[in-house]
């Protein structure tokens, strides 16, 4: 219960006031990469430590994965496809070979078909989805923003006192 | 007013992600061994194909080792029961390999092993969607497809006159009317072929130019007159020529097709014969012939092992592919979907497991009671980048009082042109569990046995056998079915029952697709004997009842089908040859005429040539 308070804190933070529409964007960008693949892969220890360590809105990370690890669920089968497709691909079974047999890189299980097509549809969409997110952010602050935060549910929000660690990575 | 300047980094962020991955050191240290004993069950489960359970399981990360206490197998066929229960396992673990996320073992210690012991709990049964279900579901219904034993029904001879039998569940009536349907088609392809020759139109008018030309004086005609009626006889020489090839042409296709007719009827008669085979069947006659009764008595418990055996060495190829091309085999589990995971084995790297040494040590009762060792060598995902084959090799003697002596070989080659997998096993003073006869109220114990089992599978070729030689065999009847049993029963149960030898011995041969088995006992003989000399008489009357119930539904199709096959060979043997000496004759006239017409013309005319 606690978490999911914290989580609305954040997201509504985050849709607020938090950091500039491009953090927030960016954050929801890194959010739906660790939303998008598989949780248990070596590459979202990665992506974890750059929503927390980037400037970039760590709520707008949260909120990326809250939305996108349900479309990754729907969207393993074409994940399937695609990771099946690129592996068994030959023009790149030497890459794969090479990669395979580097240190520490299998740990990130790019030789799984919903890993790898998950990644590349990600990493594919990341420009476009930063700027459709930040067009999105921008337009909502400057249309239902202000009615939000005076409603009752906000204000109930905004009064509990769980969310202090939170401020620990808001964007400066 | 000036500006905040936009930094990137949020170093205020470092101290906790630092706290959070140390954190996740935290709980791996406290939560690794049991994800991995989970972990471990899991995979070796779904290889396997039946639940495999560990008690515990240790990582050493100091010493590169992992401990394991309390494996045990259970066998997919038997849920009660475990196939192998290890005490202590001690695997210690080559940690460079590890960073390529390979396991290299370098050594593998067993002890406190035990074999086939009951379970308190059923053994979860294998997921029927996952490869070794499928595996081991293919198998049975390989064994069930590919081998069928004559049951010893000795009750039923006199159920003959009940037998009725449905004309569409014989073969022959089957074959008859596709050999039918074959015949018309025969018949009206040749009766096209024929008449698309149009030869009769073709005699008709070469026979009225030759008519006519034998009515002309050449001399009437003229030397350019002359010429032309040479060309157009030529002509219609040319044209009887090429008819004559196309009617020959016409007569090896129905030579051909005739032939096709001939081995249908053939195929027909065939399946008269497995018509007899299957009212017998439905009439559950016994067949005395020594090789029948042996495959009767112990046919189903020789395949069992054959089948076990397949089972195991498809698990093998399967989970180890020969070659180095990249495989793909299902993802981990997990919530999500599992995908499919490639391995891309490279020459001179690790694969992606190695078992480079293992040992077994039989550590249980004193020493000199158990000398049995056993190792095994060279167990590994990529067999083409070890080069070698795995192999297991065990002998010894296990026990005090009633040792069983073990002797063991197996090898798994997986690279080269062809797999290969076989093991041969020899156990002397083991207690076989009884063998219940298939149909008979009857069972023999084998008591203390030498058996031994033989087993390769090379590409698709099988080979096997298996056998029990035992002197202290005892017979079990169930004794209220024994007491209605017929007299057939009651005498294959005199003969045997005062046996205590048993021999039995099967072989199996063939490839997956055909396989053969052959089963011989000392049992096979004395019963035949016995057997024919009380109901050989009756049983050929019931046989020669099953045959007649077949011929009564089929005699009539098959020789209507006969007739009909004999009446288009005949039609279009004979006919043949008569529009082919038509062809002849007319262009016999047509060179008459000819000869006639270039012998008549004045010197110094240059006649084509003939």
């Amino acid at each position: 219960m606690l978490t999911l308070l914290k989580l609305l804190q954040s997201l509504f933070k985050t849709l607020h006031s938090e950091g500039t529409p491009g953090q927030v964007a960016a954050g929801i960008v890194l959010g739906a990469g660790i939303g998008l693949t598989p949780l248990l892969s070596a590459h979202n220890l990665v992506l974890f430590a750059a929503i927390v360590l980037l400037n970039v809105s760590f709520g707008g990370g949260m909120l990326g994965m809250a939305l996108f690890t349900p479309l990754g669920f729907v969207l393993d089968p074409v994940f399937d496809r695609i990771g099946l497709a690129l592996l068994n691909a030959p023009g790149l079974r030497v890459l794969w070979t090479g990669w395979y047999n580097i240190p520490l890189l299998p740990y990130t299980n790019f030789n799984n078909s919903v890993t790898l097509g998950s990644l590349v549809f990600w990493l594919v969409a990341t420009v476009p989805l930063y700027f459709l997110a930040k067009w999105a952010i921008a337009r909502y602050r400057a249309t239902y923003g202000q009615r939000v935060m005076n409603s009752k549910f906000m204000k109930g929000l905004k009064a509990s006192t769980v969310y202090n660690i939170y401020s620990w990575f808001r964007p400066e | 007013m000036s500006q905040k300047r936009f930094r990137i980094f949020r170093w205020k962020a470092v101290g906790p992600l630092l706290l959070f991955f140390v954190i996740l050191v935290v709980l791996w240290i406290l939560f690794a061994d049991r994800i991995a004993r989970k972990q471990a069950e899991s995979n070796l489960s779904e290889t396997l194909g039946t639940e495999v359970d560990i008690a515990s399981l240790r990582i050493r990360e100091t010493d590169a080792a992992v401990d394991i206490g309390g494996l045990a197998i259970a066998d997919p066929r038997d849920r009660m029961r475990n196939l192998f229960e290890a005490g202590t396992i001690t695997v210690d673990v080559d940690p460079v390999p590890l960073a390529e996320k390979k396991i290299v073992i370098d050594q593998v210690r067993l002890s406190g092993l035990r074999f086939l012991t009951g379970r308190k709990t059923p053994a979860r049964p294998a997921d029927p969607n996952s490869p070794a279900g499928k595996l081991l579901s293919e198998t049975r219904q390989w064994a069930k497809d590919k081998f069928q034993f004559p049951k010893l029904a000795l009750s039923r001879i006199d159920t003959v006159k009940s037998l009725v039998l449905n004309p569409e569940q014989l073969g022959t009536v089957k074959a008859a009317k596709t050999l039918l349907g074959k015949v018309d088609s025969t018949r009206t392809a040749f009766e096209q072929g024929l008449a698309a020759l149009q030869l009769k139109p073709l005699v008709d008018s070469s026979t009225a130019l030759a008519s006519q030309l034998a009515k002309t004086d050449p001399k009437t005609l003229g030397l350019a007159g002359v010429k032309n009626t040479i060309t157009s006889v030529q002509q219609a020489i040319d044209r009887i020529k090429q008819a004559k090839g196309r009617l020959l042409t016409l007569e090896q296709t129905a030579k051909s097709s005739l032939g096709e007719l001939q081995k249908g009827l053939q195929d027909v008669n065939a399946a008269r014969l497995k018509d007899y085979g299957f009212a017998r069947g439905l009439l559950q006659l016994p067949s005395f012939d020594a090789p029948d009764i042996g495959a009767s008595l112990f046919g189903e418990q020789s395949t069992d092992y054959f089948q076990q055996a397949l089972y195991y060495a498809k698990i093998a190829q399967k989970y180890v592919p020969p070659g180095l091309q990249p495989w793909n085999r299902p993802g981990p589990k997990r919530t999500r979907l599992a995908g499919t995971t490639v391995e891309f084995p490279k020459e001179k790297e690790y694969p992606r497991f190695l078992l480079r040494q293992g040992d077994i040590d039989l550590a249980t009762g004193s020493a000199d009671q158990n000398t049995f060792k056993a190792s095994f060598a060279g167990i590994t995902s990529q067999p083409a980048l070890l080069g070698r084959p795995a192999t297991l090799v065990a002998s010894g003697r296990l026990g005090g009082d009633s040792p069983v002596s073990i002797d063991l070989s197996a090898l798994s080659r997986h690279f080269g042109s062809s797999p290969k997998d076989s093991l041969q096993a020899r156990v002397a003073g083991v207690s076989l569990p009884a063998i219940p006869f298939p149909g008979l109220p009857f069972s023999v114990n084998p008591g203390k046995s030498t058996m031994g089992f033989g087993f390769s599978l090379a590409g698709d070729r099988l080979a096997g056998s298996w056998e029990i030689n035992s002197n202290q065999a005892s017979w079990t009847a169930d004794s209220t079915r024994l007491q209605s049993a017929s007299l057939v029963e009651s005498t294959v149960w005199r003969v045997i029952s005062g046996l205590s030898e048993l021999q039995v011995r099967a072989e199996l041969g063939g490839t997956i697709d055909s396989p053969t088995i052959k089963v011989r006992s000392n049992l096979d003989d004395a019963i035949a004997a016995r057997l024919k000399a009380l109901v050989g008489e009756e049983l050929g009357k019931a046989e020669q009842k099953a045959r007649a119930a077949v011929d009564q539904l089929v005699n009539q199709q098959v020789a209507a089908l006969q007739t009909k096959v004999d009446e288009l060979q005949s039609q279009a043997l004979a006919r043949l040859p008569v529009e082919r000496s038509q062809l002849d004759g007319v262009q016999q006239q047509l060179e008459t005429q000819l000869k006639r017409l270039a012998g008549s013309a004045t010197g110094g005319l240059k006649l084509p040539k003939l």
